[in-house]
């Protein structure tokens, strides 16, 4: 029985890129979810011009964090063979295409580019991230996912 | 590399503005009661600014029983001019002022608007041309040097005023002198920077000569730089020419230019660039009567009592008092410049009525404006269709030779029209002078 864990394909020095940059998307979307509120309950422009830095800080990031994730992917078939991957792939793309949607709709002016449509737009976001971190975290935690293996006794 | 980049970006930013309505004829909107389609707020709103070519030996085209030809070419961004007593007409060249990003969405706006705009790096200061008995006697010269995004200009008996776009300045200034060397003396200061999103300030003097009037337009589209940002801005300013002392006298104005007193019921008028994102025929410009006191719509109403969703909070009290405007010129032309025809040189079919300058459109998949109109007026309103009278700048929807902005009248009663990115002055003559 082999103890070996599935590997990371796109890595610096042994370390798998993805994870290292995946918090910023997250970070960034998540904090565009809380100055989309901030905005939505004080109508201060402040808020509205923060969630659009953040949306294209996350997205600019995000490009990369989807490069490094399909190289790690295509890259040991173990890692295809998790069913969590898929869910954490897939749901990330869906993320990733309403946060494209939601960056265009926060270039409107004023008060439409949050209210309705970005602050729904912004709480989906967050909501899908919640499963699919959920599950990256298992990929790496339960699964070991590009952990390097213990070495042998 | 990089302008295949470029053009990528702009085939994906077409393929995302053409879910929007298709414009109409903006015939439909022009005169007293425009149609109004519903809001149609855009994911990408059409950005469409077409190629600067200059004029070359081309030259605008004229309604019939015109002429026209250059009194100046090879300027740097002429956006007035100015008549003075003598005949000397004076052009003011002028560019934006430096502006601060708030968000990313302004860095794309920069680029489109610089595009608009053509390479020519804009002059700040005043130039004077005398006139000869046919056009000019000779190329411009300096008269008035170092301003700051200057635009308004207007002569009361030996004070020369100048609205530069953070204050109004006066000068000492002698019949036939060619150059003004001293410095302005500071009458009134006028909302600048560090954001200034409509930085135009256009200025006329009463009748009597006793109040200066200053069109101040909006720090924003459509609030979208915060309500603080808006503090005497949207408005037309009265400043008292003894003491610099001002009030606001009209507000709701988006970006109001070309004030002018209609010669016959001495009543003070001016065009208006009304906002943007609402579709390709939201919201009309206007050209109005400006009341005292009177109150406009921006930004929480456009014309009388149609509410713009876009701002919070709303003030159903303004919109309740807001003024309908007098004449609708169709949605998008840009209309920055404004005179009436006082003189005798031109056709008689124009006397008494008002000449247009419209700037055109930037953000219409069909160009619009891009032309002087003629509005016809009796008994000091408005009376009939806009006319086009100068047009031709537009070569294609792809390619512009120039775009006019302010008006005014030679001595001779000739209009003359400042083209900023044909950088010229056009002279526009009737059939017998």
């Amino acid at each position: 029985m082999t103890l070996e864990n599935p590997q990371s394909t796109a890595r610096i020095g042994g370390r798998p890129i993805h994870p290292m940059l995946v918090p910023v998307p997250i970070v960034c979307f998540t904090a565009t979810l809380l100055t989309d509120i901030a905005y939505w309950r004080t109508a201060n422009m402040q808020w509205a011009n923060m969630s659009a830095w953040f949306l294209d800080v996350g997205l600019i990031v995000a490009i990369f964090v989807v490069i490094a994730g399909l190289i790690d992917f295509f890259g040991d078939r173990r890692i295809r063979a998790l069913r969590q991957v898929w869910v954490h792939g897939l749901g990330n793309g869906l993320a990733l295409i309403l946060s494209i949607w939601n960056a265009f709709v926060h270039t409107r002016d004023a008060y439409t580019s949050v209210v309705p449509t970005g602050l729904i737009l912004s709480v989906l976001v967050v909501l899908i991230l919640a499963v699919t971190v959920w599950n990256g975290w298992s990929m790496v935690y339960r699964h070991g996912v590009g952990v390097r293996p213990e070495p042998r006794p | 590399m990089s302008a295949r980049r470029l053009a990528l970006a702009g085939a994906a930013l077409l393929a995302l503005s053409a879910c929007g309505p298709s414009p109409m004829d903006p015939r439909r909107q022009i005169g007293a009661n425009p149609y109004l389609p519903p809001i149609h707020q855009y994911l990408v709103p059409p950005m469409h600014v077409a190629k600067v070519i200059g004029w070359g030996d081309a030259k605008p085209d004229v309604a019939p029983g015109l002429r026209i030809e250059a009194l100046a070419t090879g300027l740097h961004n002429p956006r007035s001019v100015y008549t003075l007593p003598n005949g000397d007409v004076l052009i003011v060249e002028s560019g934006a002022p430096p502006t601060v990003v708030n968000r990313p969405k302004e860095i794309v706006m920069k680029w489109v608007e610089d595009r608009a705009h053509g390479p020519i790096v804009p002059g700040n200061r005043i130039l004077l041309v005398r006139e000869g008995p046919n056009g000019a006697a000779g190329p411009p010269t300096v008269f008035i040097d170092h301003l700051h995004s200057p635009f308004g200009v207007v002569l009361v008996g030996n004070d020369l005023y100048v609205a530069d776009t953070d204050a109004v300045l006066r000068f000492p200034y002698q019949t036939g002198e060619t150059q003004i060397t001293a410095h302005g003396v500071k009458l009134c200061d006028l909302p600048g920077g560090p954001i200034d999103h409509h930085w135009t300030k256009s200025l006329t003097a009463s009748p009597d000569g006793t109040k200066l009037y200053a069109s101040v337009g909006s720090n924003s589209n459509i609030t979208e730089n915060g309500i603080g940002a808006e503090l005497g801005r949207a408005a037309v300013w009265e400043i008292d020419r003894a003491t610099g002392a001002h009030r606001l006298y009209a507000t709701g104005l988006r970006n109001p230019n070309g004030l002018q007193f209609e010669p016959q019921t001495h009543v003070l008028w001016a065009v208006v660039n009304e906002r943007d994102e609402l579709g390709p025929d939201l919201v009309p410009d206007y050209m109005t009567s400006v009341k005292d006191g009177g109150f406009y719509g921006w930004p929480y109403s456009y014309f009388g009592h149609h509410l713009d969703p876009r701002v919070r909070p709303q003030r159903p009290d303004l919109v309740a008092r807001a003024i309908v405007p007098d004449y609708a010129l169709s949605s998008h032309v840009a209309p920055l410049g404004l005179v009436f025809d006082t003189g005798t040189n031109l056709p008689a079919a124009y006397h008494g009525g008002a000449f247009v300058g419209e700037h055109g459109s930037w953000d219409r998949s069909v160009m619009n404006g891009y032309k002087v109109v003629f509005i016809p007026f009796a008994n000091g309103r408005p009376a009939g269709m806009a006319q086009d009278v100068v047009t031709g700048f537009l070569k294609s929807q792809n390619e512009v030779h120039g775009r006019p902005v302010a008006l005014a009248l030679d001595a001779s009663g000739a209009l003359l029209i400042a083209d900023d990115v044909g950088n010229a002055v056009w002279r526009v003559t009737g059939p017998s002078s």
